[in-house]
């Protein structure tokens, strides 16, 4: 029973993502000082946009009129794969945790190939910023899973919950190491500072923001969407592997909700006191980031001998 | 009035370029050139250079519409070069081709410098911005980020308002260089007033002195918060643009209480001053004053402890003082590679008795510095301010000290840098007007910095400088 209502919040949750960015901006605005748009204000945006028709650019091809869905639908499944409270629809891809990688990267291919089409140089830019930052955020990736997945042994979402459940996965020394490079992804994939500034209005400094350029209607309302739902998919993936929670289900819904709140303050007070770094150290960022990570692999390895 | 009596100097066409160089070679700074059609078919070319007090303007006849260049000797008449040729077609010799500046050929090849090489590309920026900002075209010339050059283009709204000026009486037209710029109409409009001041033989007494004085200080104040907000804006640090917006928009209130209007508009007049504001209002704006320079200070110490910022600024756009000097910087952005001129330090129009400009703490002229360089100047314009918002007297007008001269001068330190203003009056009316304000000055130095830098920090590099498009789209 607990896997159908699983299925059913992630549903809901798939529906309900733009509030986490919404919280994050609205939180924000606060700690500034200001009063800010309300946490309901992404599902505002995204019902003015839905309305309006879409605007290609002349001699805009398939890649980018396909972008947009391919993009949206790539999440969707994504979404559904992790497990949440460690149940889930894991349809109609399975739940195995190295097609979630390839899924987030036909994302990123998509959205670069979109840009290609239209030609628009900051759509250019800010593609190839992304994927420059995708070279050792992938690996930061395929690493922080592998971690979570050694304990488990397995690479099934699922399995990998179970083993990150209760305290007593703390012990490793490896689960740290691997809590702090997904805190590296989190930071990557909702494209916050000091990777990157969401709030930004300089086509010259954009990265997730310069591939959206061209696009209108209701295929920005899609792209915006699944900006949110990728602040979805890495928080489930966070608060699931590598914040504590207990084993047993309605419990763990509690945790989760509880630990993406504690992700997404997290979020607001980080891009509150640290400024956007330099594009060019970002790389070195997440390589680093790597580099912890597998130093929590190796204690992992060596214990386990 | 001797001290700053001005010289005019006729000088042969082959003789020009080297009496001006010669002059600033002297000590004297470059204050601008123009040309005007003289009426009977040729063209006046005319500079002005201003050693110390004292402003020179030599000029000459541009025979079959060409004069020797200046720019081999003075990198900072380039822009003016420039626009002269497009405004009238002078040409200067040994400077040929002139690339245009204030004409927009459609061909981008007319206009921007040819590079070459493996790989280079162009990534063109603008005249349309996201945001609230005027109109101004940037083309990168980039092998990946990094930046190998900038074609500036600006002058997109280019308003006529010096030639629309001409005929005009002195007062009609204040009313138009006021609105060449909103953020600079201080600064642009006592510079147009001691021009026309000179040129009818008047000069302003203390009292007016210290008003405008006043006026130009709260303009800087209000100015450079600004500025260090918009950097803080340009690297993401909210808290920090959050900090000085507030403190800019208490400023601009105290400019409502004092001045009668946000942007001080309506305070300057031409051989007069305007009633100060009751004794009541500017106690309480004196008071307001010290609050936001303690409270801009505190801010600004947390931005120096800010790691992430110091990174970003820190080793950005840097400019040598060798630079500076030849490209003719002014300003902050000038001081903040090292010591360099601020004209308020000769200033007999103004009040600024004993002054000397604020040092940088470190002279590195990256963009921590250009910034650093607004804080450093907070605390002596708000003392100045604080002393002159004690001043009772009504000021009175401007008197008659020497004969009319015809054609007059006038220099002011803007938050941006030196802007001169050149009046030349006929029979009451205005014949002439050239405004050449410190972003005109400052523009090819926000390219030059950009040099070397990769594509997503020109942006804060450009807020490091923070010019007006519209001071030059005059």
């Amino acid at each position: 029973m607990s896997w159908a209502a699983a299925g059913a919040m992630q549903v809901l949750a798939l529906a309900a993502a733009p509030i986490l960015p919404g919280l994050v901006q609205s939180l924000k605005a606060r700690l500034q000082g200001r009063r800010g748009p309300g946490p309901l204000q992404p599902f505002r945006e995204l019902a003015r946009l839905w309305q309006r028709s879409v605007v290609a650019p002349e001699g805009a091809g398939v890649a980018y009129r396909m972008a947009p869905a391919v993009i949206a639908s790539s999440l969707i499944v994504a979404v559904l794969m992790v497990p949440f409270a460690g149940e889930g629809l894991g349809w109609p891809a399975g739940t195995d945790a190295l097609v979630l990688i390839s899924l987030l990267a036909l994302g990123r291919v998509a959205a670069a190939a979109s840009a290609w089409d239209t030609g628009n140089g900051f759509a250019l830019m800010g593609a190839a910023r992304d994927l420059t930052f995708a070279v050792a955020g992938e690996a930061l990736l395929v690493l922080v899973l592998l971690v979570a997945a050694l304990p488990a042994g397995s690479t099934d979402l699922g399995a990998m919950w179970s083993a990150a459940a209760g305290v007593g996965a703390w012990d490793e020394p490896a689960r740290w190491c691997g809590a702090f490079g997904m805190a590296l992804v989190v930071v990557l994939e909702t494209g916050r500072q000091p990777i990157d500034n969401p709030d930004t209005h300089l086509e010259l400094t954009m990265v997730h923001e310069g591939p959206l350029l061209e696009h209108a209607g209701r295929d920005l309302a899609l792209l915006q969407w699944a900006a949110a739902a990728r602040h979805l998919l890495v928080i489930a993936l966070a608060v699931g592997l590598y914040l504590p929670h207990p084993a047993a289900f309605w419990p763990a819904v509690g945790a989760m909700v509880a630990g993406a709140v504690v992700v997404v303050i997290g979020l607001a007070l980080l891009e509150t006191w640290q400024v956007k770094m330099r594009v060019l150290a970002v790389p070195r960022l997440l390589a680093a980031g790597s580099v912890v990570t597998l130093a929590g692999l190796v204690t992992w390895l060596a214990g386990a001998s | 009035m001797g001290e700053d009596a001005l010289r005019l100097e006729e000088v042969a066409p082959a003789a020009f370029a080297a009496r001006v160089a010669a002059a600033v070679e002297a000590g004297g700074r470059f204050g601008g050139l123009d040309a005007r059609p003289d009426g009977a078919g040729g063209h006046r070319v005319r500079a002005l250079v201003i050693a110390g007090a004292a402003p020179l303007l030599v000029a000459t006849a541009a025979r079959q519409g060409s004069v020797p260049g200046l720019r081999a000797m003075l990198g900072a008449a380039d822009w003016d070069q420039r626009e002269a040729h497009d405004r009238c077609g002078v040409r200067f010799a040994g400077d040929e081709p002139h690339r245009p500046l204030v004409a927009h050929p459609a061909d981008p090849v007319a206009w921007t410098t040819p590079v070459s090489g493996e790989d280079v590309h162009q990534v063109a920026v603008g005249p349309i911005h996201a945001g609230v900002i005027e109109s101004g075209h940037f083309r990168f010339h980039v092998v990946g980020e990094r930046i190998l050059h900038v074609d500036v283009r600006l002058f997109y709204k280019h308003r006529g308002l010096e030639r629309a000026a001409v005929g005009c009486r002195p007062d009609e037209g204040l009313a138009l260089v006021r609105r060449a710029c909103a953020a600079c109409a201080v600064a642009n409009q006592v510079a147009y007033a001691q021009a026309c001041e000179a040129a009818l033989g008047l000069t302003p007494e203390p009292a007016l002195r210290r008003q405008r004085t006043l006026m130009l200080e709260l303009e800087r104040l209000y100015n450079h918060l600004n500025d260090i907000g918009q950097a803080c804006a340009g690297i993401g640090l909210a808290a920090g643009a959050m900090e000085f917006a507030d403190l800019k928009d208490r400023m601009q209130r105290v400019n409502r209480a004092v001045g009668g209007h946000r942007f001080l508009f309506g305070t300057v007049a031409v051989g007069a001053g305007v009633a100060p504001a009751d004794r009541a209002a500017r106690a309480a704006a004196r008071a307001e004053v010290l609050a936001v320079r303690d409270q801009a200070l505190r801010a600004w110490r947390e931005i120096l402890f800010n790691p992430g910022a110091r990174q970003r600024m820190r080793g950005t756009g840097r400019l040598g003082a060798d630079a500076v000097a030849r490209m003719g910087l002014v300003g902050p952005a000038a001081r903040a590679s090292g010591p360099a001129h601020d004209a308020r330090t000769v200033s007999p129009r103004l009040w600024y008795p004993g002054f000397s400009p604020a040092l940088a703490p470190e002279a590195t002229g990256d963009v921590a510095a250009r910034i650093e360089m607004r804080a450093a100047e907070i605390p002596p314009a708000t003392e100045i301010v604080a002393d002159l918002l004690a001043d009772d007297a009504a000021p009175a007008p401007a008197r008659a000290a020497t004969a009319p001269g015809g054609v007059g001068v006038g220099w002011v330190e803007s938050p941006r840098g030196e802007t001169t203003c050149v009046v030349d009056l006929r029979s009451g009316r205005i014949a002439g007007l050239r405004l050449r304000t410190g972003s005109f000055a400052n523009w090819p130095g926000v390219a030059a910095a950009a040099v070397g830098e990769i594509l997503p920090d020109f942006p804060l590099i450009n807020k490091s400088f923070e010019l007006c498009y519209a001071c030059v789209d005059r």
